[in-house]
């Protein structure tokens, strides 16, 4: 056995990079460190990318030799364009994964993720029942039945029969729109902007879908 | 496997006690050994339309509260082998009714009983609620009447949420229409929903037709559950809704002469009991 590898959390400073100002920035980082040298001699750090604009182009071999003059060692980047990276790679700074900032990504593709999917529901909704789309379109592939309440953030498309409530862009989102093959719901909102079935248009029994949005804070009903 | 039947409504006086009588006695008339209980409790009538009011001793509560053991209570019925009824108490409330306690008593009536009805009362509250909860079918007993149909509908969602098959993930409890007190002729003349209003709605396979018949007022008042009446069109509309129950195929006689479509319509929608 030629060696072994040990856990260790040694704490790595994170040096979030604004704008690539070599002048101002060798005042700026001369200033901090003089305040508590103690505090960042001996120190790892890693040079964050992300607040960095994405055509801003780095001299990384001038940045680490700033670095290793005052005592701090620079590990690598996080964040930043390809074109950054590549740069970072070629002083020897490579790519790394310290913090948070992968996490980040992951998460933000998730809720990105989550906020694209609609809810989709295939089986009746009966009376007193209450679906909720949060941040998504709902969709039902069913009917749904007086006394039954529909919401969601975005827009609502009933297949089978409406017959029940259905509020969509709850929370104000005035874009949404609810769809729907008939005109027997009891009660229908945008955004929060209502028309209950007693007042409703009179519309001819044509095929085809029913489109219910918002123009100028007046709910229309219009066939498709 | 003992199966658990649930009579349920939501609404109120639609014939959910009438159609435990007769189903629990056509059950048994089949050899099936079936006990019927009343979840109705402090309002009890089961024991009433089946003919034994005389003869409560012991009850559903008193066995929840060991109080009695199930043998002391379960009353042995005077006009069909094989049939038991287990009675309400009448003079506490649905409060006395635990899930735990129900649970407990179904476990052991499992053990002897092929068929358990559960005869619930009206409402959404804790009586119907158990009534429904450990159920593997539920035959929804509805009038052809705007408000019965709304209450079924609500029924059915709760069904489809609110019981142990629900909770675990498990194959639905099988949902079956009783359509009660139907009169074609007010139908023909637009008083009444039809068949296929209800169907619009509730959209579930339809187990039986049962027309208005003056016989479930006799039957009631003379303790003699209806279907044991074979001439009278109740009577028979139950027996047929038993055997359909039971898998076989038989025409629905009592929804109209004139409208023979019908009769191929909901022929087709029937689906085999659970």
């Amino acid at each position: 056995m030629c060696f072994q590898f040990k856990a260790s959390f040694s704490p790595c400073i994170i040096f979030e990079l604004f704008r690539y100002d070599i002048g101002e920035l060798k005042l700026q980082l001369a200033e901090t460190i003089h305040k508590t040298p103690n505090l960042f001699t001996g120190s790892m750090v890693v040079i964050d990318m992300e607040k960095l604009k994405a055509s801003e182009r780095v001299n990384f071999e001038v940045l680490k030799q700033l670095f290793l003059a005052h005592g701090m060692t620079p590990v690598g980047i996080r964040g930043g364009t390809a074109e950054q990276q590549e740069d970072a790679m070629s002083a020897g700074l490579p790519l790394t994964n310290i913090g948070k900032s992968m996490v980040s990504e992951n998460a933000k593709t998730k809720v990105a993720q989550q906020v694209s999917v609609t809810k989709l529901i295939t089986h009746p909704i009966r009376s007193g029942m209450q679906i909720y789309a949060k941040e998504t379109d709902l969709i039902v592939a069913a009917q749904v039945s007086p006394g039954a309440e529909l919401m969601a953030h975005g827009n609502i498309h009933v297949y089978g029969c409406l017959r029940g409530r259905a509020l969509a862009g709850i929370h104000g989102n005035k874009e949404a729109r609810i769809f729907c093959r008939s005109l027997e719901a009891e009660l229908v909102a945008v955004a929060g902007y209502y028309l209950t079935r007693d007042e409703f248009p009179a519309m001819r029994e044509q095929n085809g879908m029913i489109q219910i949005f918002l123009k100028n804070d007046e709910l229309q009903i219009e066939m498709l | 496997m003992t199966k658990i039947i649930v009579i349920t409504s939501g609404k109120g006086g639609v014939g959910k006690t009438t159609t435990s009588a007769s189903f629990a006695v056509g059950l048994a008339t089949r050899g099936f050994k079936t006990v019927v209980i009343d979840f109705d409790i402090g309002l009890r009538n089961l024991d009433l339309i089946m003919g034994c009011e005389r003869r409560v001793v012991y009850d559903f509560v008193n066995v929840i509260r060991g109080e009695a053991s199930l043998q002391q209570a379960l009353i042995r019925d005077k006009h069909v082998k094989d049939l038991y009824i287990l009675a309400a108490s009448q003079t506490r409330d649905k409060d006395a009714l635990t899930s735990e306690g129900v649970e407990a008593v179904l476990k052991e009536l499992s053990k002897t009983f092929d068929y358990i009805i559960c005869d619930s009362p009206a409402g959404i509250e804790r009586g119907a609620q158990l009534a429904m909860y450990f159920a593997d079918s539920a035959i929804i007993v509805t009038n052809p009447e705007v408000s019965s149909v709304r209450d079924s509908d609500r029924i059915l969602g709760l069904l489809a949420s609110k019981t142990l098959r629900a909770k675990e993930g498990r194959e639905p409890v099988s949902e079956h229409l009783l359509l009660t007190r139907y009169s074609p002729k007010r139908v023909a003349n637009g008083d009444m929903l039809s068949l296929s209003d209800v169907n619009d709605i509730l959209s579930i396979p339809l187990l039986a037709v049962i027309p208005e018949s003056q016989a479930v007022l006799r039957a009631s008042n003379s303790g003699v559950p209806v279907l044991l009446d074979k001439e009278s069109d109740a009577g028979q509309a139950y027996h047929d809704a038993v055997a359909r129950f039971l898998g076989e195929e038989v025409p629905h006689r009592f929804i109209s002469e004139k409208t023979p479509w019908f009769k191929r319509l909901f022929s087709f929608k029937e689906k085999e009991a659970v």
